[in-house]
């Protein structure tokens, strides 16, 4: 085992980004790790807004056009091995604003997430609840730690 | 630091810091440009439009009940406020008049909104202190209020409680979920008050917040301000007050003096008390009868509007009804004008107090970001 995935496996950092939907989902994450209640920092989750210290990109929202870059750069700038975790109904399918109005396309979204960065694993719901936030954080810890 | 000016005046150098759009000091995407000279702040620029998913222009032409559910996802801390407040539009257009219960559950879904609201604006505010214990804690008084959320409503942060006409079936208040209000409410007054004890009781922090980035009471209303921002400079306008909703209920208007970081948080406080207050009332007088009122007809309408008072200032809501279809939706939040005071706030102070004054203002730039362009008559 390197080094490396011996600290990782001691201490997964996950970093939020946020592109564009409704602020739900951010505040439900930010709300499972660092809440007393959920406290993913217990299974040490810990919160991160480096992308160059983190291991999970966890993307909420829809990507908007103007936030299609800085969510690519965000995503070349994290350390391999790493793992996407794309939460709400927004990241997975472009959520409302993508849908509302049937096949016209939208002028304004550029996602769904998995169009943009690979996408590892999703986390469905509008608002995501905090348990399925961390259900979702655990599924993608085993493409961090076998990873050589 | 994007890069360094040299000033008219000789030996201090001006420096221009940027942050955003994304910045670990900000959950949201924006853009802050601070303008620094000797590591105060002369002149800052605020910047949204990274967001912009074009609500209302999604809203054009969408059958109204639909138009309605969508504004719900303008905001996920406010989301509440503004369903209700679409759905006021169309019920005033279509002169419905709301069953008193529904109107009630209204209310205290509001008010329950409103401490959602106003802990996660503490719990932020602690963070940004650099006080996460204040935080953590926060928080977790705040998932009491969450889970009557989630037990009203169904979900913890899109609950959809309106409808055109009344409320959703679902949302009935039966005895056990009135029980659990009554519960929860007695909870958050204990613990709210037992941090409010602490937090004043905290030398350290008190004097961090005390006199740090006032906005006076003659800039606040020049700026226009609304809502919890605006009370704390000494103003008492409260549109609560106005609205027909809220008369049957007795509180106050909670106002504090200076504007400054410790007036708003000690503000979002004592609000929370009246919340609970209100929502004591509601219970207790919760009227019986029917929630929703089906026996209202289409019709086309004029352009409406409507005022209401959310937790975080003064929302504006306005469409007119085409065969039942939305046209011409407008909608104003409360952040917009409040943009203009966390500007103000920044100027003249420390480098590292600016991220406290633009959090002070209970920043949302979810909800603003619909907005393209801000001109001064
Ligand atoms: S999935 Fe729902 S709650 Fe989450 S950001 Fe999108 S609209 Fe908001």
């Amino acid at each position: 085992m390197s080094l490396k995935s011996y600290s990782r496996a001691r201490a997964v950092h996950v970093m939020l980004v946020y592109t564009g939907g409704c602020n739900g989902c951010d505040i439900e994450i930010v709300n499972s790790i660092f809440s007393p209640k959920y406290d993913a920092e217990q299974y040490k989750i810990f919160l991160t807004w480096n992308p160059r210290e983190a291991d999970v990109l966890v993307v909420t929202g829809p990507v908007t056009k103007h936030n299609e870059k800085p969510l690519k750069a965000i995503y070349d700038a994290i350390p391999e091995p790493k793992a996407v975790i794309a939460a709400g109904a927004c990241a997975l399918m472009g959520g409302v604003y993508k849908n509302i109005h049937g096949d016209i396309p939208s002028e304004e979204i550029a996602g769904p997430v998995d169009k943009i960065i690979p996408v590892a694993a999703k986390v469905p719901g509008c608002a995501v609840r905090p348990e399925d936030v961390l259900a979702g954080a655990v599924a993608a810890l085993p493409l961090l730690l076998e990873a050589k | 630091m994007d890069e360094d000016k040299k000033s008219s005046r000789p030996g201090v150098i001006e420096t221009e810091i940027t942050m955003g759009p994304v910045h670990s000091a900000a959950i949201e995407p924006y853009r802050v440009r601070l303008f620094v000279e000797d590591e105060i702040v002369k002149d800052a620029e605020i910047t949204v439009g990274v967001n912009h998913r074009g609500i209302e222009r999604i809203m054009e032409g969408l059958p109204v009940e639909k138009a309605n559910s969508l504004t719900e996802k303008i905001c996920g801390i406010c989301s509440n406020s503004h369903i209700w407040n679409s759905v006021l539009v169309a019920e005033k257009g279509l002169g419905i008049e709301v069953p008193e219960r529904a109107a009630y559950i209204r209310v205290i879904m509001e008010e329950l909104e409103r401490l959602h609201s106003h802990l996660l604006y503490l719990a932020h505010g602690n963070e940004v202190l650099g006080h996460e214990t204040f935080a953590m804690r926060l928080f977790y008084i705040r998932e009491t209020v969450m889970e009557l959320l989630r037990m009203i409503g169904g979900n913890r942060v899109q609950y959809g409680v309106s409808i055109i006409g009344g409320v959703r079936p679902r949302c009935e208040l039966d005895e056990m979920r009135i029980q659990k209000i009554i519960q929860g409410m007695d909870y958050l007054e204990e613990k709210i008050a037992d941090f409010a004890d602490r937090f004043v009781s905290d030398p350290m922090v008190i004097s961090r917040i005390t006199g740090t980035c006032p906005i006076p009471k003659k800039e606040a209303l020049r700026l226009a301000v609304s809502g919890p921002t605006l009370r704390a400079t000494g103003v008492e306008l409260d549109l609560r007050r106005d609205m027909k909703e809220y008369d049957p209920f007795e509180f106050d208007v909670i106002t504090q003096e200076g504007g400054d970081v410790k007036a708003n948080l000690l503000m979002r406080v004592l609000e929370s008390f009246e919340s609970i207050k209100i929502i004591r009332q509601a219970i207790k007088d919760l009227p019986k009868g029917p929630i929703t009122d089906r026996s209202w007809e289409m019709q086309d309408t004029d352009v409406i509007k409507s005022y209401i008072e959310v937790p975080r200032g003064r929302l504006y809501h306005s469409y007119r009804l085409e065969d039942g279809r939305v046209r011409g939706s407008i909608v104003r939040t409360p952040s917009m004008t409040n943009i203009g005071a966390m500007q103000y706030a920044c100027i003249g102070h420390h480098i590292t107090d600016a991220q406290l004054g633009i959090v002070q203002c209970d920043p949302c730039f979810t909800c603003t970001d619909r907005a393209i362009q801000i001109i001064k008559l």
